[in-house]
């Protein structure tokens, strides 16, 4: 099969899954059953084949499907990836944690049904947003997300759950609406401009002719890009769905939440980025970038301290990393790839973490962190996994994420930013004594009477399992596969010609990239 | 030149049917003004496709008078009809402020757009400034309403506003892509109707002061 194929056959596979499951819904328990086992298989397709199309990019290059509707270059190889493997985790998890659910009475059968067919179809929205070329397409795409995902994060019915549902649409759709006028007025600014106003919807398009673009309007358009698809990052002002939307989510979908749609409304951000950088020049997307990034991270670090619900406290933190990405991109190479890398440690560090809040919420039937105490004697297993997540997320090393907050420190120092540099430290500070306090509080601490002693399944721990070991492989000795996507990636961030940029690292102990591909057939050659 | 006056008239009767909608008091009124509304926009498209004899606009004329004239105001009586709560349909802000805050907001949209210069709307400034307001006119309605079902006049505001500034602005554009925009609009709008349907009969409430049990 070609990668254009498999991309194709990629945007299918969840879609197939989620209608399975809706068919389901008034089927009996074999019929669930067969849809669950639908899903799995799902999930595992949709991390091979997704891995595969980035991996073909990587090494070939771009390549474009349905009439250059759909476009994966290095960037959203990237993006790709994250969400694949993501998908899969999380997808996995959802076994276990809806199968608990399930089996206590708290979802009935049509729900977990229902379950199913929603988190296929939100994987599909996605997976529509990240490979978009159509800018239209790439807004319907990421408002599809909302739609699709909101009736998940009100799942349970529940005062709380409607309410942040409630939230969750009016917030994302308004912003959204700002995405939107931003998305109209790139694309009419190129219609009026282009030869053959029909290709203006494309972004290879509107990027390859972008310096005959109206400045006024490219100014407007970035800020209602960045306000509107900014909404849906959860960036500072505009993130207060998001930590209803986390907390009250069933675990898994708040980590599908947190460590792909933040993401895929990140990616849309950038492709605009990319665009408003090569019409106007960089000065006045990095410096709003910057704003707005050191904004999240400043306001949501006081939050993570203050926060006493576990996953309130993860989805501020959500926010935070979300803000240390974005400024990350307006610091220069260095800053690219620290933020790129930032992409896939976050997002694995945090799915790691939510899963370990979902085994919390269902052993002790709270999220209070006054009120869950010693976690290590309850259940070990997950003790010691939750714990190793709160450290990852709070940038300790040996795990990812040190690294890539140490090169955003290091690429502010490099932009001569000593005061910046000296405030983002604070923050980081900040958050990491507010992960170590949940730590202290509730993995540590005697074991409460009426909580009974044990591991809640395979199911709920396994995929936790599997994301230590991605983050202690990504923190000490990362692949030279991952290393050669985050260059692709921040080559596409850089609109650079150069072959290679990673090379400023000077990482050492690592194949170069340049050196890989010289070494390497390429997919076209075998 | 009698074609810009035109459209610009109409962008300018946009506003003011905006106004009256954020104003409104009862609800029912309030979807048979988005109807209006929505009318006075579908005669801007006519407009604009009859000045720049754009074809595909006459198309997009037929799809937003389907969706936005009666589909979209019949499913907000229909939801109005089922669902009510008197104490939610008392503003925030009263009548009074919304229209200096509307002249306001026309005033800086005017002198954001007043620097573009792109040829094809150099007598449209007025209409592609309308368009631009009515994203914070859209805003103004959020924040002004109590009543949550309210509330969703002011993202179908916004949605016109970008409509707009589509047929002002790439008014030779394929219609798939109008088409694909009011089309995921609408179902947007539909999915917060049925949300909302849930939030009511769980909590007999429409008032969003009552939605506050997430703080923090």
């Amino acid at each position: 099969m070609s990668p254009t194929e498999i991309l194709l056959l990629l945007m299918v596979v969840p879609f197939v899954a989620a209608m399975i499951s809706f068919l389901a819904l008034r089927g009996g328990e074999a019929t669930r059953k067969f849809a669950i086992g639908c899903h799995s298989l799902s999930m595992v397709l949709i991390m091979i084949l997704s891995l595969t199309v980035a991996g073909s990019v990587f090494i070939d290059g771009p390549i474009q499907a349905l009439d250059n509707w759909l476009y994966i270059d290095g960037l959203s190889a990237l993006f790709l990836s994250v969400l694949g493997v993501v998908s899969f985790l999380t997808g996995m998890y959802s076994i276990g944690y809806i199968g608990h659910e399930y089996k206590h009475g708290e979802l009935s059968g049509t729900k977990v049904a229902l379950y199913y067919g929603l988190f296929n179809l939100f994987i599909a929205t996605m997976l529509l947003a990240v490979s978009s070329n159509n800018v239209i397409m790439m807004w319907v795409a990421i408002e599809a997300t909302t739609i699709c995902s909101v009736f998940l994060v009100g799942l349970y019915g529940q005062r709380s759950s409607l309410e942040a549902a409630w939230k969750y649409i009016i917030i994302c759709s308004v912003g959204l609406a700002f995405g939107l006028f931003g998305s109209i007025l790139t694309y009419s600014n190129a219609a009026a401009v282009f030869a053959d106003p029909a290709n203006a919807i494309f972004w290879t398009d509107i990027h390859q002719n972008a310096k005959a673009l109206d400045p006024t309007l490219v100014h407007i358009s970035f800020i209602f890009v960045l306000i509107g698809f900014g909404t849906k990052v959860g960036l500072f002002p505009m993130h207060a769905w998001l930590p209803d939307a986390h907390s009250e989510a069933p675990s898994p979908v708040s980590a599908l939440l947190s460590a792909g749609l933040l993401n895929c409304a990140l990616l849309v951000i950038l492709r605009y980025y990319i665009i408003t950088v090569k019409a106007i020049g960089p000065d006045f997307p990095e410096t709003l970038m910057l704003v707005f990034g050191f904004m999240s991270v400043a306001v949501s670090a006081f939050f993570i301290i203050t926060q006493h619900d576990i996953k309130r406290k993860l989805a501020y933190h959500s926010v935070e990393n979300m803000g240390l990405i974005t400024l990350a991109i307006a610091l220069g190479p260095i800053g690219v790839i620290a933020g790129l890398m930032h992409v896939i440690n976050h997002s694995l560090a945090k799915t790691l973490m939510f899963c370990g809040a979902g085994n919390i919420l269902l052993k002790y039937g709270t999220r209070d962190i006054t009120v869950v105490k010693g976690i290590l004697k309850v259940a070990p297993m997950t003790g010691i996994l939750v714990a190793i997540g709160a450290l990852a997320l709070g940038g300790v090393p040996p795990f990812s994420m040190f690294v890539s907050e140490f090169l955003m420190v290091t690429a502010a120092i490099s932009e001569d930013m000593p005061f910046f540099t000296l405030a983002l430290l604070s923050l980081l500070a900040i958050v990491l004594g507010g992960l170590a306090h949940m730590v202290a509080c509730c993995v540590m601490g005697d074991k409460p009477d009426e909580i009974e002693k044990g591991e809640l399944s395979f199911m709920t721990i396994a995929p936790m399992v599997v994301i230590v070991g991605l983050i202690v492989i990504m923190g000490t000795f990362i692949p030279n596969q991952v290393l050669h996507g985050i260059d692709r990636a921040a080559l596409v961030l850089l609109d650079s010609d150069e072959p290679t940029v990673i090379n400023i690292l000077n990482l050492p102990g690592i194949v170069q990239p340049t050196e890989m591909l010289a070494t390497k057939p390429t997919l076209a050659q075998k | 030149m009698t074609g810009d006056i035109l459209i610009n008239s109409l962008s300018g009767l946009l506003i003011i049917t905006s106004v009256m909608l954020i104003g409104s008091r009862k609800a029912k009124s309030s979807a048979m003004l988005y109807s209006v509304q929505s009318f006075v926009l579908v005669l801007t498209f006519l407009a604009i496709a009859k000045s720049v004899d754009a074809e595909q606009l006459y198309h997009w004329s037929i799809t937003a008078f389907i969706t936005k004239v009666i589909a979209l105001p019949a499913l907000f009586y229909y939801a109005f009809s089922k669902m009510s709560d008197p104490k939610a349909d008392k503003p925030v802000i009263h009548f009074g402020w919304i229209i200096p805050i509307a002249g306001v907001i026309t005033m800086a949209s005017f002198m954001a757009v007043e620097s573009v210069q792109l040829p094809l709307v150099e007598h449209l400034k007025p209409a592609l400034a309308v368009s631009l307001g009515h994203f914070f006119l859209g805003l103004l309605c959020i924040v002004s309403q109590r009543n949550i079902l309210k509330q969703l006049f002011g993202y179908c505001l916004m949605e016109n506003g970008s409509s707009l500034s589509l047929a002002l602005l790439a008014n030779k554009a394929p219609g798939l892509v109008e088409v694909g925009i009011t089309t995921d609009a609408v179902f947007a709008v539909l999915f917060m109707v049925i949300l909302a349907r849930q939030i009511y009969f769980k909590l007999n409430t429409l008032d969003v002061n009552q939605l506050t049990s997430l703080k923090g």
